[in-house]
């Protein structure tokens, strides 16, 4: 590095050697008068430089500073007092009582000069507290308005960074940001859009009325605002809760297009591709774009516009072939990232015979892209896989190798092993080939989370291959070689091989009898689990119960054992009391039957997971506690929260319905998600709207207070006839007082009565499937057959209107309401026939079981044939009406 | 020939400045609403103001007195910025201590201050002025009252003196400033 600086001798750094101490004991000059600018200027830059490389000072280094610093105010020097505010601003955070310059930087405020007006903006709410705000807000107000656009810039900028601790005087400048944003200078319209959204940033209606004004007037003359705007748009498009996008806004964006500048260009087209529900025909005018874009000579335009593409790629990729040429000649293209997603937007468009020719070149650049492009490559090849199975074994192939380079942090490692186990579960010729790479990627793994989950993948599959012995030495290794969690999964591991193929048990048996001394508790008690098992021979169905995770969660059944403990009894524990998690089934037959990789990232599944820990036992406590309520007793079946409102809504309401003998109860929760206000009384009020007869609101129970972020539970009793079991949809508002919130202390405000308010809900829907409790049968078959042909209903239907039997599969674990059993919910892409098994007790006694025969025929209807089995022929025939 | 002439006047100046032209800084402290700023801008620009906001921090002023440039540090006298009164009075030529006299109430309180920042080892021997403000109102203590009443004689490490003045109607403003200007210290 010297040598090359002699090389390029004048060009040294005159700042290179500088020590801390040094420049803050010249920083005494300071205190000198009279003031020599001259030799303060470049001390001055001398310590901003340190500061920017990183350097801190103490609090008590950095207050010595500022107050020599805050000496030289008086200085007339231009130059200098430019350098002074610098080094406040930046002193400002890490020394203490900064707020001492408060008087000389506000003289400052009313000077002539542009250069100090601005820069005292800055210091002055870098240095002040929410108390001095309130003294000094109205020079702050005047500065927003001032003719001189660096000032206005500079206030509208400070105003920003006050916004987070002093959000309610900001928000009284409001008229003068109007103001601002008509301002003819660029960067103040952008400023001033920019602090406007902040303010109104938590009132979503307030954000979608700003957005639709400005978008109909055109005011705005400068790209950046533009570009925020179209932001914000985008924005209020996603979050609208009619997920129909406003038509006027996607005609702005649309006219976004034709912009001269081409940022604006590019963000509209963006806009318009994450629009969620965009379909091709409307997208088709922002691909355009897109396209000559990806002509343009700039590196960053190609950049943006093959990076919306590739995204865009993944929802349509029809829509983007017509850029196919132009994303051939990128796949050249001298920088890295253009190439990379140049080439993986070409695999998700490309048809099957040029796979093997992408799949070369991008080999040859691997290695020279940053980890988080190999993601997206590796993404890439995820959807090409199970888009064209032929090639898988090109697509393994690459993946060990990558999986093999030392090169690459966690993230990439997992994603590409996710990727192989992906194809191990869903193109079962590439199961045998996948597992070796793992096997051998374990032996040389950094991460015992992904060696785990290799090695229970293993377990699964392994024991099913052609030659199932030659998995033992890698998993036997993993006890050798590795930490503790790691061992206890090998153990496991292991354990499968020897229960499921009979030749390996005594091999299994003796390994395992070695592991039997581990250091590890946890691998010791496995060993010794699972020796005992093998030694004694288990019967088939105990066997399947320690091997098969089965869809009870361990949760559920942790506290139903403990249940069971805790009330002695003469009768042996049943399988049957533990409730079986009525949310995770779905979502993983969802997950496994959607075409998007990350199912489990989208909204639905995010509201629906905090469910999943709620267990009968918990709503069975809450409804204990509510005295009005204690008398129905416990619930036999609670269905999973239903969204009655759009998520970003001011107030978010879910319902649960609980089914007893004579009533069904409805929890509503409800989230109140602004913080001025506080409600009372929520009452929710439910009216008859369509369906049977039978249902009528007996009592309402409401819920006293409902604070911001804090939810609560308001209910309602529905009274039924014991023998009946309507089906009704009931309209819902929500009454309630609305009380504002003092913002200092979070209280209500006293002596506050409140205006009463009403918020309408979603339709609640009651449903047979309410009716119904998930239970958990641990053997079908012999279930099945407990019951004789006289308790048997069969039909035949075609169900017309769904697509896939995968969609079908969904929608009938949905419709019954039923418990999934034997894992019959996975379904492979593409299959033509499926069997579907439900299990589930009727209105808390009545045990049915469910066998559904799917087929997709020629003309791609789904027929069915539909077994009901289950000795009360009134509730046969209700399971058949439903799906009929 | 004009450009060494003007070289030769500008040495000239530089000379007579080293000799003739004397400067000094000046801190006033006090507790708040004693009339510290006022006092400034009364010795700078002559002019008396009633609405005065209180002071958030410092504010600075330089007063040209003859030959003696005055530098003036005013900090502010809220409680918050007590703490900070110390920082501003190391190595000044005077402290001055701006007390209102006519408010009996806090008087014990001014005292207690002002002894408390005399006690710091980094001002020891600095000439301290105290003023005793606001002798136009009739029950503003005398300049003999306040010695007893801050306990001024009991300082003994420094020449302490004490006015009673008036800022409002410029009493005694003049003796102030010549007392002020006798103790610059030569730049």
């Amino acid at each position: 590095m010297s040598g090359f600086k002699k090389d390029d001798d004048e060009r040294v750094n005159p700042f290179a050697n500088l020590v801390k101490s040094t420049v803050l004991q010249e920083a005494r000059l300071f205190h000198k008068s009279p003031i020599k600018a001259g030799k303060c200027i470049p001390i001055l830059t001398k310590i901003l430089y340190l500061l920017h490389q990183g350097e801190s000072l103490t609090t008590t280094e950095a207050t010595d500073v500022f107050f020599a610093t805050s000496k030289l105010f008086q200085a007339t020097s231009l130059q200098l007092r430019r350098m002074v505010y610098l080094v406040i601003k930046e002193l400002a955070e890490s020394a203490e009582d900064v707020i001492m310059i408060t008087a000389v930087v506000m003289k400052d405020l009313n000077s002539n000069s542009p250069m100090l007006k601005a820069n005292s903006v800055r210091v002055l709410c870098n240095v002040t507290d929410p108390s001095m705000l309130g003294q000094i807000e109205r020079y702050i107000m005047q500065a927003i308005v001032d003719k001189n656009t660096y000032v206005a810039s500079a206030a509208l900028v400070s105003a920003m960074h006050l916004m987070g601790e002093n959000k309610d005087i900001v928000k009284r400048w409001v008229s003068q940001v109007n103001e601002a944003l008509k301002s003819r200078a660029v960067m103040v319209q952008y400023h001033a859009l920019g602090l406007l959204y902040k303010i109104k940033q938590q009132d979503r209606l307030a954000v979608t009325r700003l957005v639709q004004t400005l978008t109909k007037q055109s005011t705005l003359r400068c790209p950046y605002a533009t570009c925020l705007l179209i932001r914000l748009a985008s924005h209020v498009i996603a979050d609208d809760p009619s997920g129909v996008p406003d038509t006027s806004l996607f005609d702005y964006l649309e006219l976004c297009l034709r912009h001269k500048s081409e940022m604006v260009i590019y963000e509209a087209a963006r806009a318009i591709c994450n629009i969620p529900s965009i379909t091709a025909r409307e997208l088709t005018p922002a691909i355009t774009v897109l396209h000559l874009l990806l002509g343009s000579p700039k590196s960053s335009h190609k950049y943006a516009a093959v990076r919306t593409l590739n995204a865009v790629a993944m929802t349509h990729p029809v829509s983007v072939t017509q850029c196919m040429v132009e994303l051939e000649t990128l796949v050249k293209d001298s920088n890295r990232s253009v190439a990379t997603l140049a080439i993986t937007t070409l695999l998700k468009i490309g048809s099957e015979s040029s796979v093997e020719r992408l799949m070369t070149q991008m080999s040859e650049f691997m290695g020279d892209i940053p980890d988080e492009f190999k993601v997206v490559v590796v993404d890439a090849i995820r959807s090409l896989c199970l888009r064209y199975p032929k090639k898988h074994h090109m697509m393994i192939s690459f993946l060990a190798a990558a999986l093999r380079d030392s090169e690459g942090g966690y993230e990439y490692k997992k994603t590409i092993v996710d990727t192989i186990m992906l194809l191990i579960d869903q193109i079962p010729d590439a199961a045998e080939s996948g597992l070796s790479q793992l096997c051998e990627f374990i032996e040389d793994c950094d991460f015992p989370i992904l060696s785990i989950r290799i090695l229970h993948l293993m377990g699964a599959v392994g024991p099913r291959t052609a030659n199932p012995s030659r998995f033992i030495r890698f998993i036997y290794n993993r006890v050798i070689l590795e930490v503790a969690p790691v061992r206890a999964a090998a153990v496991s591991t292991l354990a499968r091989f020897g229960l499921l193929c009979e030749p390996l048990k005594d091999a299994v048996t003796t390994l395992l009898k070695r592991c039997m001394f581990d250091t590890d508790d946890e691998v010791r008690d496995r060993c010794a689990m699972y020796v005992a098992l093998l030694e004694a021979g288990a019967s088939p169905e105990d066997v399947a119960l320690v091997l098969d995770d089965g869809p009870l969660p361990v949760k559920n059944l942790e506290a139903a054992l403990l249940e069971y403990q805790a009330k002695p009894s003469r009768t042996p524990f049943n399988l049957a009391t533990v409730q079986p998690d009525p949310v995770a089934p779905a979502a993983r037959g969802a997950a496994a039957a959607g075409e998007a990789p990350h199912a489990e990232a989208s909204p639905a599944a995010a509201a629906g997971s905090p469910a999943a820990s709620s267990s009968a036992a918990m709503y069975a406590a809450m409804i204990a506690a509510v005295p009005q309520l204690a008398p129905l007793g416990a619930p036999y079946a609670s269905s999973a929260p239903v969204q009655l409102t759009e998520i970003e809504t001011e107030y978010q309401v879910n319902v649960v319905k609980h089914s007893f003998a004579q009533a069904v109860l409805l929890q509503f929760n409800v989230t109140n998600t602004l913080d001025m206000f506080c409600l009372k009384d929520v009452t929710p009020v439910v009216e008859f709207a369509d369906g049977d007869d039978g249902l009528e609101p007996i009592g309402v129970v409401a819920a006293p207070t409902i604070a911001y972020g804090a939810p609560g539970t308001a209910w309602v009793v529905l009274r039924k006839e014991a023998t009946a079991f309507p089906s009704a949809t009931f309209s819902c508002t929500l009454k309630f007082r609305v009380l504002d919130v003092d913002p200092e202390s979070g209280e209500p405000e006293e002596g506050d009565e409140g205006e009463d308010d009403e918020y309408e809900v979603d339709e609640v829907d009651i449903a047979p499937a309410d009716y119904m409790q998930k239970t958990f049968v641990p053997n079908f078959a012999a279930a099945w057959d407990k019951f004789t042909d006289d308790h048997q209903s069969l039909e035949l239907f075609a169900l017309g209107s769904l697509g896939s039997v995968a969609e079908a599969v969904s929608t009938l674990i949905d419709l019954l309401g039923m418990q999934v059993c034997e894992r019959s919910n996975a379904v492979k892409p593409d299959a033509v026939t499926h069997t579907l098994l439900l299990s589930a007790v009727f209105a808390g006694q009545v045990p049915l079981l469910v066998r559904i025969r799917l087929k997709l025929d020629q003309t791609r209807t789904v027929q069915m044939e539909l077994t009901v089995r289950c000795e009360v022929e009134f509730v046969r025939e209700l399971v058949l009406s439903l799906v009929g | 020939m004009a450009a060494v002439k003007r070289l030769f006047q500008s040495f000239v100046s530089w000379i007579k400045n080293l000799f003739w032209k004397q400067e000094m800084e000046l801190t006033l402290v006090g507790l708040n609403n004693s009339g510290k700023t006022t006092l400034v801008n009364v010795i700078s620009s002559g002019e008396f103001r009633e609405d005065m906001i209180p002071t958030v921090g410092f504010n600075m002023r330089k007063v040209q007195k003859g030959n003696v440039t005055i530098k003036l540090w005013d900090i502010g006298g809220q409680s918050r910025f007590r703490s900070m009164w110390e920082r501003y009075c190391r190595g000044v030529s005077a402290i001055v201590y701006v007390v209102d006299a006519a408010d009996h109430a806090v008087i014990e309180q001014s005292r207690e201050e002002l002894h408390a920042l005399l006690s710091k080892v980094q001002l020891s021997g600095i000439p301290l002025l105290v003023l005793g403000n606001k002798n136009d109102l009739p029950e503003a203590l005398s300049s003999e009252d306040l010695i007893e009443a801050l306990d001024l004689q009991s300082i003994t490490n420094r020449e302490v003196c004490c006015f009673s003045i008036s800022a409002k109607d410029g009493v005694n403003i003049d003796i102030t400033l010549e007392w002020l200007v006798k103790h610059s210290k030569k730049s």
